[in-house]
Parts: C-alpha cells; sequence; structure tokens
C-alpha cells in the first residue's frame, strides 16, 4: 500500500462542499434546539405539574435513545402515516429533537448554579426587578452556560455525521462516495478526520477565546 | 400486526444480544486503555505525555463514524490479507474512541488526588509504580465511577453507529424487522425503548452516586467535554484542584 494523495485533488471541491454542508446542518439545528431546549428548561421549572411532566419526559427519553434511532423513526418511521420528509429536514427535525433535551440540561445546570445570594445582594443593592433580573440572574446564568453551550455544539458538527447514513450529502457521505470513486480508502478517510478535526479544533479555540473576551470580570 | 412482531421479537432480541456482547468487549478493552492513557498523561517523560495527550485530543475531535468506517476500510490494508469482520472492526473503533474519553477522566481523577499525597509517597521512597498502585489509585478509583458511569452510557448509545458498517446490531436488526413487517415505526419505537430501558437506570446510578460523593467532600471530576480537545500544558497535572 502505498501513500497518494494525487487522486484526491479533483474531489477536494466536493469534500468543501460536503463540509459546508455539515457546518450549515449544525448551525441550524442548534439554533433551533437551543430554542427548543429554551422552552423545554421554562416547562421544566415551571409551576404547573403537567408540563413539567412533558418536559422532564422529553428530555430523559431523548438523552437515553441513540439519535440514529431518532433520525431513523423520523426518516422511515414517520412514512407509515404517509409523511415522507426528505434527508435534509429528517436530519434537522432529529439534531433539533437531540440539541434541545440537551441543551434544556445544560440550561438547567447552569442557572441553578447562580447563587441565590447574588438576588439578595442585589435586592439590598436597591436594585429593581429588571435590573435584578439582567445582572443577578442572566449575565451570571449564561456565563456558567457558555461553555457548556459551545461544547454542545462542537459535539453536535460531529454527530452531524451521522446523517450520511440516510444519504444526506454532507461530509461523511461525500467521503464515502470519494473512497468508492477512488479505492484510495486510506487517504480519503484520513483526510475526512482532519477536516473534521480541523474544524472542531478551530470551534474549541474560538470557545477558549471567547470565554476569555466575553466574561473577563 | 402485533402477531407480525411477536415473530419478529427473536430478531429483535438476537441484535440486542449482539450490542450487549460489543458493549462488554468496547467498556473493558476501552478502559484498560484509557487507564493506560491517563497514567501515561502523569509520567515523567514528556514524550509519553505528549503521545497520550494527541491520542486523546485527535480521538475526541472527530466523529465515531469516521473511526468506525476507518477501523471497517482501512485498517485492514496496513496487514496484508487480513479481513476484519464488522464485529472486530466495530469493537476496535468503539474502544479506541470510548477510550480517550476514559484517558481524559482517568487523568481527572489522579488529579483530584491532594498533592500531598503524591509528595508523601515519593517521600517515603516509593517509585511510579509503587506509588500509583498504593496510594495514588485507590484514592482515584472513587471518583472516577460517575464519569465513567456517563461515558458507558453515551457509548451504549453510539454503539447504534456500529450498523453503518453493517453489524446486525439491536438499530440494526430493527431496521431490518421494520422494512419486512413494513412497520418501521413500531419497530424504531421497540428498538429505542430497549436502549431508554438500558440507560436511564444507568444514568441514575450514576448521579446517585455522585451526589453521595459529593456529600461525603469528594472532588469528582467532570466529564471530558469537546472544549477540552486543546486543554493542553501536557504536564504532569497532579493534585492541581486542592
Amino acid at each position: 500500500m502505498t501513500w497518494y494523495l494525487g487522486d484526491l485533488i479533483p474531489y477536494m471541491p466536493l469534500l468543501l462542499q460536503g463540509l459546508w454542508i455539515s457546518i450549515y446542518i449544525s448551525v441550524l439545528s442548534f439554533v433551533f434546539g437551543s430554542v427548543l431546549g429554551l422552552f423545554a428548561y421554562l416547562a421544566k421549572a415551571s409551576r404547573w405539574r403537567v408540563l413539567r411532566g412533558i418536559s422532564g419526559a422529553y428530555i430523559e427519553v431523548v438523552r437515553n435513545v441513540p439519535l440514529l434511532v431518532v433520525l431513523y423513526l423520523i426518516y422511515f418511521g414517520l412514512t407509515q402515516f404517509g409523511v415522507n420528509l426528505d434527508p435534509l429536514w429528517s436530519t434537522l427535525i432529529a439534531l433539533t429533537i437531540n440539541n434541545g433535551a440537551y441543551v434544556a440540561e445544560i440550561l438547567r445546570a447552569g442557572f441553578e448554579a447562580v447563587p441565590k445570594g447574588l438576588r439578595e445582594a442585589a435586592h439590598a443593592l436597591g436594585m429593581n426587578s429588571a435590573q435584578t433580573f439582567r445582572y443577578a440572574i442572566l449575565v451570571p446564568g449564561i456565563r456558567n452556560v457558555f461553555p457548556a453551550m459551545t461544547n454542545q455544539f462542537i459535539l453536535l458538527f460531529l454527530f452531524s455525521s451521522v446523517a450520511s447514513v440516510i444519504a444526506l450529502p454532507e461530509l461523511t457521505n461525500q467521503l464515502l462516495r470519494v473512497n468508492s470513486e477512488t479505492l484510495r480508502t486510506f487517504e480519503v478517510f484520513t483526510v475526512g478526520a482532519l477536516l473534521y478535526y480541523v474544524v472542531s479544533s478551530v470551534l474549541a479555540i474560538g470557545s477558549r477565546l471567547g470565554e476569555k473576551r466575553l466574561f473577563r470580570w | 400486526m402485533v402477531g407480525d412482531f411477536v415473530q419478529f421479537l427473536p430478531a429483535l432480541a438476537k441484535g440486542a444480544g449482539t450490542t450487549a456482547i460489543l458493549c462488554i468487549i468496547a467498556a473493558v478493552a476501552g478502559s484498560l486503555l484509557g487507564l493506560v492513557i491517563g497514567l501515561m498523561r502523569s509520567s515523567s517523560w514528556a514524550v509519553v505525555r505528549w503521545i497520550s495527550a494527541i491520542f486523546t485530543n485527535f480521538l475526541r475531535g472527530i466523529p465515531l463514524l469516521i473511526i468506525l468506517l476507518f477501523t471497517y476500510f482501512a485498517l485492514p490494508l496496513l496487514i496484508p490479507g487480513a479481513i476484519f469482520s464488522q464485529m472486530v472492526s466495530g469493537a476496535i473503533g468503539l474502544t479506541l474512541f470510548v477510550s480517550a474519553y476514559i484517558g481524559e477522566v482517568v487523568r481527572g481523577s489522579i488529579e483530584s488526588v491532594p498533592k500531598g499525597q503524591f509528595e508523601a509517597a515519593e517521600a517515603l521512597g516509593m517509585n511510579f509504580a509503587q506509588k500509583f498502585r498504593y496510594v495514588i489509585m485507590p484514592q482515584a478509583m472513587r471518583v472516577i465511577v460517575p464519569p465513567w458511569v456517563g461515558i458507558i452510557l453515551a457509548m451504549i448509545k453510539d454503539s447504534s453507529l456500529v450498523s453503518v458498517i453493517g453489524l446486525v446490531e439491536l438499530t440494526q436488526a430493527g431496521k431490518i424487522v421494520g422494512t419486512s413487517t413494513m412497520e418501521p415505526l413500531v419497530a424504531f419505537v421497540l428498538v429505542g425503548a430497549v436502549y431508554f430501558v438500558i440507560c436511564y437506570p444507568l444514568g441514575h446510578f450514576g448521579r446517585w452516586y455522585e451526589k453521595r460523593l459529593k456529600a461525603s467532600g469528594f472532588n469528582v471530576p467532570h466529564q471530558a467535554t469537546a472544549t477540552d480537545i486543546l486543554d493542553e500544558e501536557p504536564g504532569p497535572r497532579v493534585g492541581g484542584n486542592q
């Protein structure tokens, strides 16, 4: 076996296009999932038992079932109801549902970790309720949540590779295609791994820098 | 409709069995390899620390699916004439993946042991092996349980990806049953329920144990996260948390 990358050069645009789709679906489902997660968290923290129950069940079920099974349920399972979703929509829905449950947990842990004393201190300083919410709940809460959220985004990006199994032409799917066309198996998957690694490292560096810049107090 | 299902339950049960075997192999092998990786991180030789750091960081920065495709398609090419079965490739891929996370947790739990313990062991003239065998590891092993359970739980769910390289484990069995009965919805709900029944109690146990440890004042290391990818400084970072 000899190492030769030359065969891959014509396919680089295809791989980068796949990478772009991976990033694109990750960003979209992260945004949708965060909104869903926020609602799930609010429902979990609400006074109504029914809401708490529904939200709790959603979070627990999603966190204890593989993403692949959720994806199959949406892509294959829903066809029984006559709902035929294309791979892109199925992936977006599955990743959103998945991400929502994890975000809800991150928000709960982050906001619960804000000490109550901070709120009492804000009151003692004569802050009104809007100020108290902003300085004694929201800002410290976001500071707790930020690293976990960026971490969740990286995991989501890595897990978006699962979409390749339902033939969404993202990076992993393109790698499989290039592999079958060039038969440069070793080189193809090494390049693929490096592409994923570079993106996740850049995200991790960005997260570290952001953490230092945004919350320096 | 329900009658159809009873007929296919043995197939699902067989798939669940394959998943169980795969997970047990990967959990045992991954824990052993992870222990070695974690201990290498505390070595006094910089080269060893670097190898461990690069291994961990790289494996945690790429998707499990890529690792599995690599071990299935590319790895056999390195050994002329070798053909790996899906089970072997899946087990190797899952082991490598999980060992990177366990290695990080081993490092975290070694760090949670107070620095004075290391110094005391050295003052008694213990060598590296004695120090870890008699002083550090007994203390580190206690706090390792909750994050280890978390990793194993994630691994059980992630093992569903081995279906992509064609191993008929639980998820793949569900797909086959769903296709042949034309009832994919019921099949995947059943499959999901099996994963849930295994993972839910495991998660509860982990959290319960963590609470208990924290109540007794232990410093439980957090689970390795993706942003730790760049957590460099591969020096012997021991006793840092005290």
